[in-house]
């Protein structure tokens, strides 16, 4: 993709090279350190090889060859997000980082700035929480994303704030074929409430490709929802390294659904980090044409006492691929763990494929956790019913592709998005 | 309104034939029951008439109201006017009583160049027709079948085929599971819909359904044929004496 005649790995890191530079001229600056030093993790590690278990499925390679540049010229302006009349609190990013530095009219406690400005502001504030939860050893992608990313988004809830109208960031626009990799802080403290809503549309710009690193830390007793809707076009590629880091009492719920992009790889991870910790993980994907969709989910059960709930369902057909990998991990001296998993799929093509892995790893002998994964074609019993009813295959083939994604749908609580998404999916399954 | 002439049908995928040059006249308003044993072929009829896959029709031709009724998809028999009544009703978890209902209406009402029904004329069809067979209106919000008794998932079929308004319903085992109430409430609705134009087709093992339904003509159905055919008093001379009374009768094995 940089350059042809060389390794891949040795490419980004030239890049870093000329953009960064390699070796620190003995600055003080914190970040600029922790970046050299991800460029180094990256060299050592390089991408996932075939032999890699977690991109197993999913070699992201085949994806890197051709199209985005790292040198890419940020444009102004992105297209007009479909949730931006929605009430709420809106903001727009380009190449990950905000179109408009100043957001006006947040109510008080609740603070969205770019990363970069509130690192100057504050940097022991953004140093303490940056890579704290993100281990950039255990994935390639996320030191690359550490290395690279000089901006992105941060949102603070201050103590015992509750935002009341949900928080729309809208990924408008990219770089025309650009490699862009994006940060993303969210802290929500002690007692606070908010509801993040990330959309992520057509771009327009042609092959791009999105390396993001997303940490977010959830106070105690904190209460923090997140909806990821992506739906760029088919040569956007897509990959999407979540941390969530919790302390005791929290919830945490995040919603991911994948409508587009040629290849997305969600890595999400999850760390409730102390008792009585609620966590609820959902997605639901639509793979078309070629397109190669993947979440990949750890939920690391490491204190006592916690529930986490996790649903992924999806729906494949052509000759596009899902994967499903999701490891739930209850460490020794994390007793009375409650944790479920579903991952459900359905195959519409004999040509599409689906990898669905359900892990559990358990160490503690006091938990109640279960997993189930299925995978089928579409039920024609229930085909034949509707058709008997004078319902013509086609209007029947949607409402049963409906109604099986409806329960992740329904998991999202705004009103206008689950609107939105309903419609949405009418649109696409009736195609 | 329904003919079947020499009608041959075989399992698709292993060859077996099941109906074996099966004939049956069934006019405008006539209630016709078709009894028999396990294995002779009933649901293999009822499935047949309705359009289901995996069965092959090898000789014979079906009628129904003067056009050619194998030619049709299943959704487009329903849209001209024929019924199944499931013997196992199927779960659709996720698609609401309302919305498959209304879907089904108007598939039927556009085929019949009827407008779409208006919202509120729907609630009040649905819940007049929810009446005959004693169902809980509230059931609009729920998911087909889902979670419905057995009792619930029978009378919900009745309901569907009053909703429907069909020219020919074809009742496949419905008072499979019931008990007596349950079968009491589904015959009374289903009599409620009889009329001078509609026909229905009762299948069922047991005489017991044909206490409340009473039927026209009852055909007994051995080793995929009609091998008798008679008013409603063979079904209880069926009752009493058997299916094997009417093997050694007609020298047909089961």
């Amino acid at each position: 993709m940089i350059m042809a005649d060389k390794s891949l790995e040795t490419a980004f890191v030239e890049a870093f090279d000329r953009k960064v530079g390699l070796l620190g001229n003995g600055s003080s600056d914190a970040w600029l350190t922790s970046r050299r030093q991800a460029i180094k993790v990256f060299a050592d590690q390089g991408f996932p090889g075939r032999k890699s278990e977690s991109y197993k499925y999913t070699p992201v390679r085949k994806w890197m060859k051709d199209g985005p540049t790292l040198d890419a010229t940020r444009p102004e302006t992105g297209p007009v997000p479909p949730f931006g009349a929605f009430d709420g609190i809106h903001v727009s990013t380009m190449n990950g980082s905000l179109l408009d530095e100043r957001v006006d009219g947040l109510p008080a406690g609740l603070t969205i700035m770019g990363l970069r400005t509130a690192y100057e502001q504050n940097p022991v504030f953004v140093r303490d929480h940056m890579s704290r939860i993100a281990d950039i050893e255990r994935d390639s992608f996320t030191a690359l994303a550490a290395a690279f990313a000089d901006d992105g988004i941060l949102i603070h809830v201050a103590a015992g704030t509750v935002v009341e109208k949900p928080i729309y960031v809208h990924h408008v626009g990219l770089s025309a074929n650009g490699f862009v990799q994006p940060r993303v802080l969210v802290v929500a403290e002690d007692n606070s409430q908010a509801h993040i809503v990330e959309h992520f549309g057509p771009a327009g710009a042609g092959t791009t490709f999105e390396n993001r690193m997303v940490e977010m830390f959830v106070g105690p007793r904190a209460n923090l929802r997140h909806v990821v809707v992506y739906e760029r076009e088919h040569d956007a590629r897509f990959v999407n390294g979540l941390h969530v880091h919790q302390a005791q009492e929290s919830v945490f719920a995040t919603n991911h659904i994948t409508l587009g992009g040629g290849m997305v790889r969600h890595n999400l991870n999850f760390l409730p980090d102390a008792e009585h910790c609620e966590t609820h993980l959902n997605g639901l994907y639509i793979a078309r044409d070629d397109a190669h969709i993947d979440n990949h989910t750890l939920v690391d059960h490491a204190k006592p006492n916690c529930f986490s709930n996790e649903l992924f369902k999806g729906i494949i057909s052509d000759t596009s691929t899902g994967v499903f990998n999701g490891k739930v991990l209850v460490r020794q001296d994390a007793q009375k763990i409650n944790a479920y998993q579903s991952s459900k799929s359905i195959l519409l093509d004999k040509t599409a494929h689906i990898y669905a892995k359900p892990e559990l790893e358990i160490y503690a002998d006091d938990v109640k956790c279960s997993h189930g994964a299925t995978t089928g074609m579409l039920d024609e019993d229930a085909l034949f019913y509707l058709m008997a009813r004078g319902i013509p295959k086609s209007r029947a083939r949607v409402m049963l592709l409906e109604a099986f994604a409806r329960d992740v749908v329904d998991l999202v609580t705004i009103e206008p998005v689950k609107e939105y998404l309903n419609d949405r999916l009418h649109e696409i399954l009736a195609r | 309104m329904l003919e079947i002439k020499n009608l041959h049908v075989s399992i698709e995928e292993e060859g077996t034939e099941i109906l074996k040059g099966l004939d049956l006249k069934v006019g405008a308003g006539e209630v016709h029951a078709i009894m028999g044993p396990n294995g002779s072929g009933k649901s293999t009829l009822a499935s047949v008439l309705a359009g289901r896959d995996g069965y092959e029709v090898t000789e014979g031709t079906v009628r129904f109201d003067g056009a050619d009724l194998l030619d049709m998809e299943a959704d487009e028999r329903a849209r001209e006017g024929l019924f199944l009544a499931f013997q196992y009703p199927v779960e659709l978890p996720g698609v609401s009583m309302s919305n498959f209902l209304k879907q089904a209406v108007n598939s039927v009402r556009e085929h019949r160049g009827q407008e779409p029904l208006p919202a509120s004329d729907f609630l009040a069809l649905m819940r007049e027709k929810a009446a005959l067979v004693d169902l809980d209106p509230a059931l609009k919000a729920r998911s087909v079948n889902e979670g419905f008794s057995g009792g619930e998932k029978k009378r919900n079929e009745i309901f569907q085929l009053a909703m429907l308004d069909p020219k020919l319903a074809i009742l496949d085992e419905t008072d499979s599971g019931l008990d007596i109430d349950a079968l009491r409430i589904v015959a009374d609705g289903v009599n409620q819909l009889r009329n001078e134009k509609r026909s229905f087709v009762v299948i069922t093992h047991y005489q017991r359904l044909l206490d409340y339904i009473v039927p026209d003509h009852v055909h007994v159905l051995v080793n995929g044929r009609i091998v008798r055919s008679g008013g409603k008093e063979l079904a209880l001379e069926l009752e009493e004496k058997g299916y094997d009374w009417i093997r050694e009768e007609t020298g047909v094995n089961a």
